[in-house]
């Protein structure tokens, strides 16, 4: 291998990190964006839907870049299910009460995931596994290419849903501001429950991802992703959709790109490092607004 | 709504008195328990968290041990009394706080006699202060760290280490390359002996991983092998992309690659390997990767792939080991349709080795229980052992086990890989064979 096909993989390598990065941050600024809730078991929505998508690959043998819907409609109604009994509750109750109750629901999404699946590592094979194509010097795995067109296609179909949609718009006018969009009419609990529940969709989407990418899982499998994803939306700017993709695809390239030129263990901590120079020199994140 | 205030105030008094009554209740009837001829054996076991599945194995395992030795009268004591068997176990859920509330609830509670187990090295050693303080014999079966007992920041007389550690299995994997690897890439590429065996390290950034680095590293340097580490890569506990570690190990054109992972980490590993990176190389895992759940995952990816181990799903050595390991087996699959695993099978010997402890000293008293493992020789049980002898080494109480390396070739039936054992001479079943796809590192 030359040094530019080293350059190439490590970078595609990133790139595909980088997607489930996008995936999870996006859904997660979405429901800050719109709800202004700290969500810690962002992370147990990804696990949720590695499992569906896995359990009925397992019982139906399906594509499981098909169950990627179903894994993601099935989120929206656990989603919804979530903030109507646990985050609606205590909405501007204090940011202290979102935590402990996510921190709770962490608890009881992975318990819950191990009576149900069971708590030993799976991996689901995809049905293109082995297939590889010829991009210039490389040789990458089909499977990629269509994890890396599915993120792209998903974020395109979110921002046309948010831009060209009543309920897209109305979610960007709460999302701005909470109070106008309550005097103009527009029902704010009801674009909170399509806001977190289309927040756990792309978290299951991203779930679904990493089981056809043939990442192992287990029901603790969310925990470090979700850290992550919160680094990421600081990083991009609290609420920002482009700060959390642009966030994401730099976190994906950083950790890949130390892992190679530090080593492994550098994966983890060269993201919270860049998280720290970016809010030194620009606290409100990449392209986050003015506070206040 | 004061008055609602009281009730449920009064209710979670009157909750917490049933509870001490009900704790007080059960202590009284273990100690009566304890006064009837019944030896307690405490199990420290990850019955949840991310261990649990091998922590569960371990327990399952202890159980099947105590009935057999139960249906066999149990143990004799001095005074010429039988004593059944009575295991106790204690959840370390995976974690240091959780391994030290186990141990101290076993010592302290349920005034266990001795204990058996532990699974992580980190885990483990984190109540060992415990241990030392009670002074309670400890006869660990699945820590792999020799810092188990060669620690000396506190007193690990107690402590007895009945599974092997990285020092040796590290040892064992690089004596079987140069043995075995070696020669048959030098005879595959037509190169002269002398010709420098190019190896790559992936390995886990713990106790376990460096373990086993180190252990690889000095037996090179030690036994001046014609070894040269190409790239020693590591990464985090519980890592499951390892594709930019693998693209710069592949940039080092490696003759085999060793990882010392977990088997939720080297079946991903080696399949990413094989299939991403295309990496045709010969992977080398350790012992506990060989289980159930690593074949599944792995695949086919697995063809070719050696596995250093003591206790296979599998496949079982030449000899009476065999025999002895399908009869566990089966009397495990009896109690719980499913079967044992490596750290289960090292704690099913735990309890019984406790057991004949007890039987040799002829007392319950922890000094005359140490004092009999320290003296221990009995025969091996499940697991093949040096000199078919279980017995603790005087310098740090380490058992001696007869390991062995497998290699894992296609079965049509799984759609999986299953393993044979090729090497050492007295174990083994068939020969090494280097795949028709491997790649040496380089050509000359």
């Amino acid at each position: 291998m030359d040094d530019l096909s080293i350059f190439l993989q490590i970078l595609f390598w990133g790139l595909y990190a980088g997607c489930i990065y996008i995936l999870l941050a996006t859904g997660l600024n979405l429901i800050f964006g719109v709800m202004k809730v700290v969500n810690f078991a962002h992370g147990e929505f990804l696990m949720i839907g590695a499992y569906i998508t896995a359990t009925i690959f397992f019982l139906s043998g399906i594509n499981p870049y098909l169950i990627i819907v179903l894994s993601m409609l099935a989120l929206i109604a656990i989603g919804a299910v979530v903030e109507r009994f646990c985050f609606r509750p205590i909405l501007g109750t204090g940011k202290l009460n979102e935590i402990f109750l996510s921190i709770g629901l962490i608890y009881i999404f992975q318990n819950g995931a191990a009576m149900i699946w069971g708590d030993a590592w799976q991996s689901v094979k995809s049905p293109y596994d082995g297939i590889t194509v010829p991009i210039g010097p490389l040789s990458v795995p089909l499977d990629y290419i269509i994890i890396i067109v599915v993120t792209a296609a998903i974020l395109c179909a979110l921002y046309l849903f948010l831009k060209r949609t009543t309920i897209g718009m109305q979610m960007r006018a709460t999302s701005q501001n909470r109070k106008g969009a309550m005097l103009v009419g527009i029902d704010v609990e009801r674009i909170d429950v399509i806001s977190f529940g289309l927040g756990c969709a792309l978290a299951a989407a991203a779930g679904t991802l990493w089981v056809v990418s043939g990442q192992v899982f287990n029901p603790y499998m969310g925990s470090i992703p979700a850290v992550k994803a919160f680094a990421i939306i600081i990083l991009g700017g609290l609420g920002s959709i482009p700060g959390a993709i642009i966030g994401g695809l730099l976190m994906g390239l950083a950790e890949n790109g130390a892992a190679f030129l530090l080593g492994g263990i550098w994966k983890d901590a060269v993201s919270f490092i860049i998280l720290i120079v970016v809010l030194v020199i620009r606290p409100t994140g990449l392209f986050g607004g003015k506070e206040g | 709504m004061r008055y609602s205030v009281l009730a449920i105030a009064a209710l979670l008094i009157a909750a917490a008195l049933i509870a001490g009554c009900s704790q007080q209740a059960s202590t009284q009837q273990t100690s009566a328990a304890g006064s009837q001829g019944v030896v307690k054996v405490g199990v420290i076991a990850s019955l949840t968290g991310p261990a649990s599945n091998v922590g569960t194995n371990m327990w399952q395992s202890a159980q099947v041990a105590a009935d057999k030795i139960n249906a066999n009268g149990g143990v004799t004591l001095k005074d010429g009394t039988k004593a059944q068997i009575k295991l106790v176990v204690g959840d370390d859920e995976s974690t240091q706080a959780g391994g030290q509330k186990a141990a101290t609830k076993l010592i302290t509670d349920d005034k266990v006699d001795i204990l058996v187990g532990g699974y992580s090295s980190a885990v483990t050693s984190a109540y060992e202060q415990t241990i030392a303080e009670y002074k309670i014999p400890y006869i660990v079966t699945g820590a792999s760290s020799p810092i188990i007992t060669h620690r000396s920041d506190i007193d690990t007389s107690y402590i007895f280490h009945h599974c092997p550690t990285t020092d040796t299995y590290g040892q064992y994997t690089t004596q079987f390359i140069d043995q075995v690897i070696r020669p048959a890439v030098n005879k595959k590429l037509g190169a002269s002996s002398d010709r420098p065996f190019r190896l790559a390290l992936l390995y886990q950034d713990t106790a376990f991983g460096k373990g086993i680095q180190t252990a690889v590293n000095d037996t090179i340097t030690k036994n001046n092998l014609n070894i040269v580490l190409v790239s020693q890569q590591s990464f985090k506990m519980g890592e499951s992309d390892f594709r930019t570690q693998l693209t710069a190990i592949k940039a080092a054109n490696p003759d085999a690659l060793y990882l010392g992972a977990f088997p939720n980490e080297g079946a991903p590993a080696i399949t990413q390997a094989r299939r991403d990176i295309g990496l045709n190389t010969i992977f080398l895992s350790a012992e506990n990767n060989d289980n159930a759940q690593f074949y599944k995952d792995v695949g086919q990816y697995g063809e070719g792939a050696i596995i250093e181990s003591r206790f296979s799903p599998y496949t079982a050595p030449a000899g009476t080991v065999a025999t002895d390991q399908d009869a566990f087996k089966q009397a495990y699959f009896a109690k719980f349709g499913t079967y044992p695993d490596m750290m289960g099978a090292s704690t099913y010997d735990g309890v019984f080795i406790a057991a004949k402890a007890i039987g040799n000293a002829g007392t319950t008293d922890k000094a005359t229980v140490r004092q009999a493992l320290v003296d221990l020789k009995m025969p091996q049980l499940i697991e093949a052992m040096k000199d078919n002898t279980i017995s603790f080494s005087k310098d740090y109480r380490e058992s001696s086990f007869d390991l062995w390396m497998e290699q894992l070739s296609p079965d049509a039936k799984s759609g999986e890989t299953r393993p044979s054992i090729v090497w050492p001479d007295n174990l083994k079943t068939t020969e090494f064979v280097l795949p028709s796809w491997y790649a040496a590192g380089s050509s000359t």
